[in-house]
Order: C-alpha cells, then structure tokens, then sequence
C-alpha cells in the first residue's frame, strides 16, 4: 500500500503548518532587515568588494543536493521503502554538514588572505550573513536529525502519519534555508 | 464541521493530578502562563515606577540633596547628588521597563495568553509548550535587564531607542559598556519570547477556535490580539537584526553604525563609513509598529468592557475591525515619522507627514465608534467602565498631540521636546495603564474567583487618572515652551528657569500618581484572599469566558459541548429575565442580531 504523497490534514496538523509557515516569516523578515541595511550600507563612501571565495559555490550545490536528497527520502518514504528513506536522510545529514564545513572552509580561506570582519563593510556582512543563516541550517540540521531517527527507528512506520508530518517540516524548513541562501549568496556577490 | 476536527490539544489528554511545580510553575495551562505573565510584569512596573520617581525627584526639585538616596544608592547619589550619567541610565531603564517588560508582559502576553484562547473557545493555545518556554524567557530576559543595573557602569544609559553612537561606543558614557550589551542581549531573549508568544496567538485564532466561532464573531479583544501579534511577528526581527549589528560594532569592531571621525573621549576611533541612522531606521521599523502592538490590544479590552456596562452592543463592531486592520497595516509604513530631523529629504518627509496622517483616518473612526457606544446607554459606572472612559479621554488627547508631530513642520519644533514625551506617555503609557486596570478590574473575578473592591477601586481610580492626565497635559506645555527631553538639569538653561514651577507641579503630581498605586496593590492582594466570591458571569457579559467557572478548569470549558451561534455582542434583547444572550445562547431562545 503507498502512502497518500499529502494525506487529508488533521486540524493539529494544518496548525502546525500555519505555525511553521508564520515562524519562516519571521526569519524572512530577519534577513529583509540584513539586507536593507546591506543596501544602505553599500552606498557608503568605504565600501570595498572582498574577492568571495570559490568554494562558496561548491557549498551552494550542496545545500541544493541536500534538498533533493530530502525530496528523494520523502519520496521512497511514502513508498513505504523505509531502509532507502533512512539512507538517504543520512545522505542529506551529510550534506547539511557538508554545507556547513564549507562555509567554515570559507571563513578559515578569508581569515588566512586576512579578511577578517572589521576589514570592510562587505566582509563584515559577509561574515555575518553566512553566519546568521549557518545558525538556521544548525537547528534546521537537529529537525533533520529528528527525522532521520524517526525513520530509521522504524518509528515512522509504526506511524506514518507522524513521520509524514515530520518529513514535511524538514523539506519545508531546509528548502527556505536553501532560497535564503540563494538570495543571501546572490546579494553578496552581484551587489 | 465533524466533531473529530473540534478537538483541540489538551482537550484529548487526560490531565492527571499535576504536581504543584507542573501545575504553577513549568505550566502548560495559558491561563496560568498568562497570570505568570500578569504577574512578571506588575513587579516590573514597581521598579519602573521606583525609577520614574527618581526621574520626578531631580526634575521637580533640582538642588536638593538626598542623604537618604545617597546611602541606598551610593554610586548613582554620591554626596547625595544624582549623578547625570545615573539619570541617563534611569531614564533608559524606565523606558525600557516600562515598554517591553511592563506593558508588552501584562497587556499583550498576560492578557493575551489568558483570554484569546477562552474567547475563541479553546481548550489552550495552539503550542502549549511553545507557550511555557514563551514565558520561561521572557522572565529570564526580565531578569537580566535588571541584573544590568549591578553590572561595572550600571545600566545601559543611551535611551530606550538605544541610539548609536552612544550605544554602540563602549567607551562613551558609563552605561555604554557591559550596560548595553546586556540591554541588547535582554532584548534578543525578550524577541524569542515575544515571536514565540505571537505566534502561538495567531494559530490559535486561525486554527483552534470553537465551531460556530467564525472570525466576525470574534471579540474585538481577540482581533486586536490578532492583529498586535501579526505586527509584532512582521517588525520585530528588525530590531534583531539591528542588535546584531550593533553588537558586532561594539565587540568586533565593525562598523555598521559608526562613522568615519568620531572623536570620544579624546581618544579618535578608527570606524569609518557606518551610519547612526541605519539604526533609527531598523529601530522603528520595530519601534512604531511595537506602540501598536500595545495600544490595539487596550482598545480591544475597552470596546469588550464599554458594553457590558452599557447594556448594548459596540457601535460598529465591523467597521472597527476593518480599522483595527487598515491601522495594523499602515503601522508598517509610517516609521519614519520619528526621523523626521534625522536630514532626510524633503520628499520623503512629505510621504511619512501623508501616511502617518492617513493613520489617524482608522484611529480616529475607531475612538468615533467607542464614544458613539456609550450614547443611549444604561450606563452603569464600574470601576471597569471607569478606565475604560480614561481610555478614551487619553486616546483623544495623545492622538491630538500626534496630529502635530506626524506634521513634519510642527515636528521639526515639537521633536525631542516634552510634547513628544507628553504626546507617548499619554498612549503608551496611558491608554495602556487605563486598559491594564480595567482589564485587571474586569477578568480578576474569572481569574482568581474573587471580585475586587469597588471601593478602593474608585479611589485609585480617581488618584490615578487625575494626576496622570495633569502631568502629561502640562508636558505639552512645557514642550511647546521649548524644554528638551531627557536633560538632567534644566536649571542650567536661562529660558527654562520659568519652568520651574511647571515641574514641580507635574512632580508633585507624579508623587501622587505613584504613592497612589499602593490602593491597588493592596485591592489586589486584599482580594486574592478575602474578596467576595465571584459568580461565573458577574457582569452580566455575552462573551465564552463568562460562560465558564469562575475560575475556569484546567481545560476551560470542562465536558460540555461547546457551539457559537451569536457575535459577542449580543445586548439590549429579551432573554427571559436578563438583557443579553451569551454566545452559546441557541438562535430558538434568543433571535441572532448579528
Ligand atoms: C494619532 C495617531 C498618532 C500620530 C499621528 C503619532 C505621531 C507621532 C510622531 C510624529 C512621533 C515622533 C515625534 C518626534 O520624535 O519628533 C511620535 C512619537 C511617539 N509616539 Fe505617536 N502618534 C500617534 C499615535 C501613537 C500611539 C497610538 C502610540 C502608542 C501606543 C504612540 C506612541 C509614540 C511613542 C512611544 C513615541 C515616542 C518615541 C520616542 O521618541 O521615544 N503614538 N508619535
Ligand atoms: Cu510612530
């Protein structure tokens, strides 16, 4: 029998999507405010570009590898093929932290060029941009984790209704991550 | 609606016998939570009333000495002088205070978690354990702005607005070091708790309410808690990321706020580019939309408090709503006003002068529909009514101050002055204080069981509206007259000396305003214990609090079924003996006016 990919919601469970939904806004409105004060920022007389480092680019295609890993556990999950779900929410755990020794790579590549973050307001933002979205993806990665156990327990197949739920916070929560990354990643390297 | 959609959380659980740490302490219950909250903030006050008495002391009476403040607070009255930067820093504090920690606690999370979920006829809040850490740290963030004040150089000491470069210089005044940073630190715990509390507001009016309970039927009160937390969810990572800047600048050297050429204290800095006003900015981008998240929710306890005590419905409940949205709305888009000096250009003035005047179009329709309630009514003059009628009379006079400040003609003389501390106080501090009595008068039955004393109730009344309204009137004056804000010595200045008397009258009165709050704490107290028993529906009101025990059960509304055939307001009509028809009264008994 397959799982209905978006089963009837319960009325707990639509409010729990409200809520994450209004917590996202939240976060949105956190890098809105970042990149507002970006652009007013950038008009300042001292403003002076840092040569981003290329390895941000292979951290980009991780995070959106992670996403589609995501997509493929929800996928093989609602299938009920619960020992592929497992593997491939490890896959996406392990691209999450990839994500973030990355960025860190980043960090240590600037650091040692002797770009620190008082250096110019571009690195600053630089630097506390990616850190402010490193945190989301940190607590994003303890939802995944979450996850991940709940499906290779075999939690999520005692209940399906659970670990459907659980799967869709995370897909929601890591693909927003990913747009925010996105739009953090294009802000600091076109503008 | 099927029956199995109706069941809310907590309403499916059993709840066994809690412990007494489960059930006052770490609770799950919004009603407890919001007591706690209640509760929080009303300690809070007293130590944002201590601090405004010591604003009041300097201010009415300049070149006293005060021996006895000198041996309690050595440092802040050495020689028993107030030291200038010890005011600075009470006058951030008592903002500070008093804004997110007093009336943001009681109004918006206290009021808010108690009554939202009853009104809406929930069994809780959507997240209940949200909800407890909500307050869990809140409180820790209450504690750590007040641990500021023991910290090396006290208390953060650039305003509550919390201005660069004052701010963001650690060197610049006393206050500016480890001050500030636990100020800023404290906010960002009070944004968690905030976000965590709005949140679980707005899903539970979306997606919990009772069958029947559609949002026209919702109480005004519920609706300006909808909207306040809309706002504050929408304004307040502003603020977050504000302080996250700012807290780079102070200990990473950035230079987010800090230009180029400061000089402090004789020593250059080496910042440069940054921009003091990309805070003001930031800074009300939160700030005017947090002074609606207080003042919608006080309007809201008015309007559900005026018909009870008038004996017929709210003059037009939907057109308030609309306004209460249309206000909500525009709150985002009128900051600017508070900049109007800050050299921005003329056009863009022009746009904040036009939609800030364009927000007073709602406000003003909204107060019209709270006066025209109280025509033709049986009014019946409960304490409760009392500050509801304050409310109005200070919602009047404050929005006319705004009418001269949101003209950025008016402002640019206005600004800075004691007619913008008039103009705030009487709104953020009045129409809320007026609204936190009432509101504390009105629910204090359904809380705690008991009722309060109309006696003593009238008399705090009477000594707190009074001086209230004389203090904030004469600081009109007193800015028209061209007194600065937040100078410590006035004294200093030749055309202020005529002042002199102006503020030893406001003082005066302060002393009375505050000495009077005693009546209530004592009402309050005295009641807990020895009140007269309160009936489930001791005001004869229509909305589902009433409907439930005095004080409610753990689940609010124990066993019974619970429908909403009627809006809440639902007064004036024949219902056997009684004037008025709770919602849950079936249309068979008593015809549905709206
Ligand atoms: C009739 C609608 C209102 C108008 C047109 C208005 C306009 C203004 C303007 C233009 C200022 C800036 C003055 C200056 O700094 O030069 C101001 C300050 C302020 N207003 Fe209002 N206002 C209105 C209603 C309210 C309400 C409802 C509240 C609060 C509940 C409020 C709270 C404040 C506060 C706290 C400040 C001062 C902040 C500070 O500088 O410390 N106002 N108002
Ligand atoms: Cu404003």
């Amino acid at each position: 029998m397959q799982l209905a990919l978006e089963p009837e919601l319960s009325r707990r469970e639509e409010t729990v999507r409200l809520g994450l939904w209004m917590f996202l806004a939240t976060v949105a409105m956190l890098f809105a405010a970042f990149a507002s004060a970006y652009l007013v920022r950038r008009g300042g007389s001292d403003w002076m570009r840092i040569n981003l480092p290329p390895v941000l680019w292979l951290n980009t295609a991780l995070l959106v590898a992670g996403s589609g890993a995501l997509e493929a556990a929800h996928a093989v999950g609602a299938r009920r093929r619960w020992l592929s779900a497992s593997a491939a929410c490890g896959v996406a755990l392990a691209l999450g932290v990839g994500f973030l020794l990355g960025q860190l790579v980043a960090w240590e590549q600037l650091l040692s060029a002797g770009v620190d973050m008082p250096e110019s307001p571009h690195s600053s933002f630089f630097y506390m941009l990616t850190g402010a979205h490193a945190l989301h993806v940190v607590a994003a990665l303890g939802v995944m984790l979450w996850t991940g156990l709940l499906t290779w327990t075999g939690a999520g197949r005692r209940q399906p209704r659970r670990w459907a739920a659980a799967m869709h916070s995370t897909r929601t929560i890591w693909h927003f991550l990913l747009g925010v990354w996105l739009f953090v990643f294009a802000l600091i390297s076109l503008y | 609606m099927s029956h199995a959609a109706t069941t809310v959380p907590g309403h499916d659980q059993s709840h066994p016998e809690l412990g007494f740490i489960r059930r006052y302490v770490f609770s799950l219950d919004h009603k407890v939570i919001g007591i706690q909250y209640i509760v929080t903030g009303l300690l809070m006050a007293l130590v944002g009333a201590a601090l405004a008495t010591l604003i009041r002391l300097q201010l009415g009476w300049p070149e006293r000495t005060w021996p006895l403040l000198a041996q309690l607070l050595p440092k802040g009255y050495a020689g028993g002088v107030m030291a200038p930067e010890f005011y600075l820093a009470v006058v951030t504090m008592h903002g500070t205070i008093m804004v997110f920690f007093f009336m943001s606690y009681v109004l918006v999370s206290g009021f808010g978690n108690y009554l939202v979920p009853l009104q809406v006829g929930a069994r809780d809040m959507a997240f209940p354990l949200a909800n407890m850490l909500s307050f869990w740290i809140g409180a820790l963030s209450a504690l750590l702005m007040i641990a500021s004040f023991f910290v090396e150089g006290g208390a953060a000491a650039a305003g509550w607005t919390a201005y660069p470069p004052l701010s963001a210089v650690a060197t610049a005044v006393p206050g500016s070091g480890m001050g500030q940073t636990i100020w800023l630190l404290s906010m960002a715990f009070f944004i968690a708790s905030f976000t965590l509390s709005g949140l679980n507001i707005v899903a539970t009016v979306f997606s919990v309410r009772a069958p029947g309970m559609s949002m026209w039927r919702m109480p005004l009160t519920v609706w300006s808690y909808f909207i306040a937390s809309i706002l504050g969810l929408l304004a307040f990572p502003a603020l977050t990321a504000a302080a996250v800047m700012l807290l780079f600048d102070r200990h990473a050297g950035t230079s987010f706020f800090l230009p180029a050429g400061l000089v402090v204290g004789g020593r250059h800095l080496t910042n440069s580019g940054g921009s003091p006003l990309l805070w003001q900015h930031l800074f009300w981008f939160l700030g005017h939309p947090e002074v609606y998240v207080l003042i919608l929710p006080a309007l809201g306890i008015a309007c559900d408090i005026i018909p009870a005590f008038t004996r017929k419905p709210i003059f037009g409940y939907r057109l308030s709503v609309w306004c209460l949205v249309a206000v909500g709305a525009l709150s985002m888009v009128v900051w600017g006003h508070h900049m109007f000096v800050s050299g921005m250009s003329p056009f863009t003035g022009e746009y904040f002068s036009i939609a800030t005047m364009t927000i007073t179009l709602p406000m003003t329709v909204f107060g019209v529909n709270m006066l025209a309630s109280l025509r033709g009514g049986a009014i019946r003059m409960g304490v409760p009514m009392m500050f509801s009628c304050a409310v109005l009379a200070l919602f009047g006079s404050g929005g006319l101050g705004g009418l001269y400040l949101g003209n950025a003609t008016a402002d640019m003389q206005l600004t800075d002055t004691y007619f913008v501390v008039g103009h705030f106080h009487m709104m953020i501090g009045g129409v809320t204080l007026m609204a936190t009595f009432g509101g504390l008068h009105y629910w204090f039955p359904k809380m705690f069981g008991r009722m309060m004393n109309e006696t003593i109730g009238k008399a705090h009344f009477w000594l707190t509206f009074t001086p209230f309204f004389i203090i904030f009137f004469m600081q009109h004056f007193l800015g028209i007259q061209g007194a600065p804000r937040r100078y410590y010595a006035f004294t200093a200045y030749d055309f202020l000396r005529e002042t002199r008397i102006q503020n030893l009258v406001v003082s005066s009165c302060a002393m009375v305003l505050i000495a009077s709050q005693s009546l209530f704490v004592v009402n309050f107290v005295w009641s807990l214990f020895r009140g007269a028993p309160a009936a489930d529906n001791p005001w004869e009101a229509t909305t589902l609090e009433w409907t439930t025990s005095s004080p409610p059960p753990h689940d609010n509304f124990g066993q019974a079924e619970l429908t909403v055939h009627r809006w809440p307001y639902e007064y004036g009509v024949e219902s056997g003996d009684r004037d008025f028809a709770d919602q849950r009264v079936p249309p068979g008994r008593v015809p549905v006016t709206a």
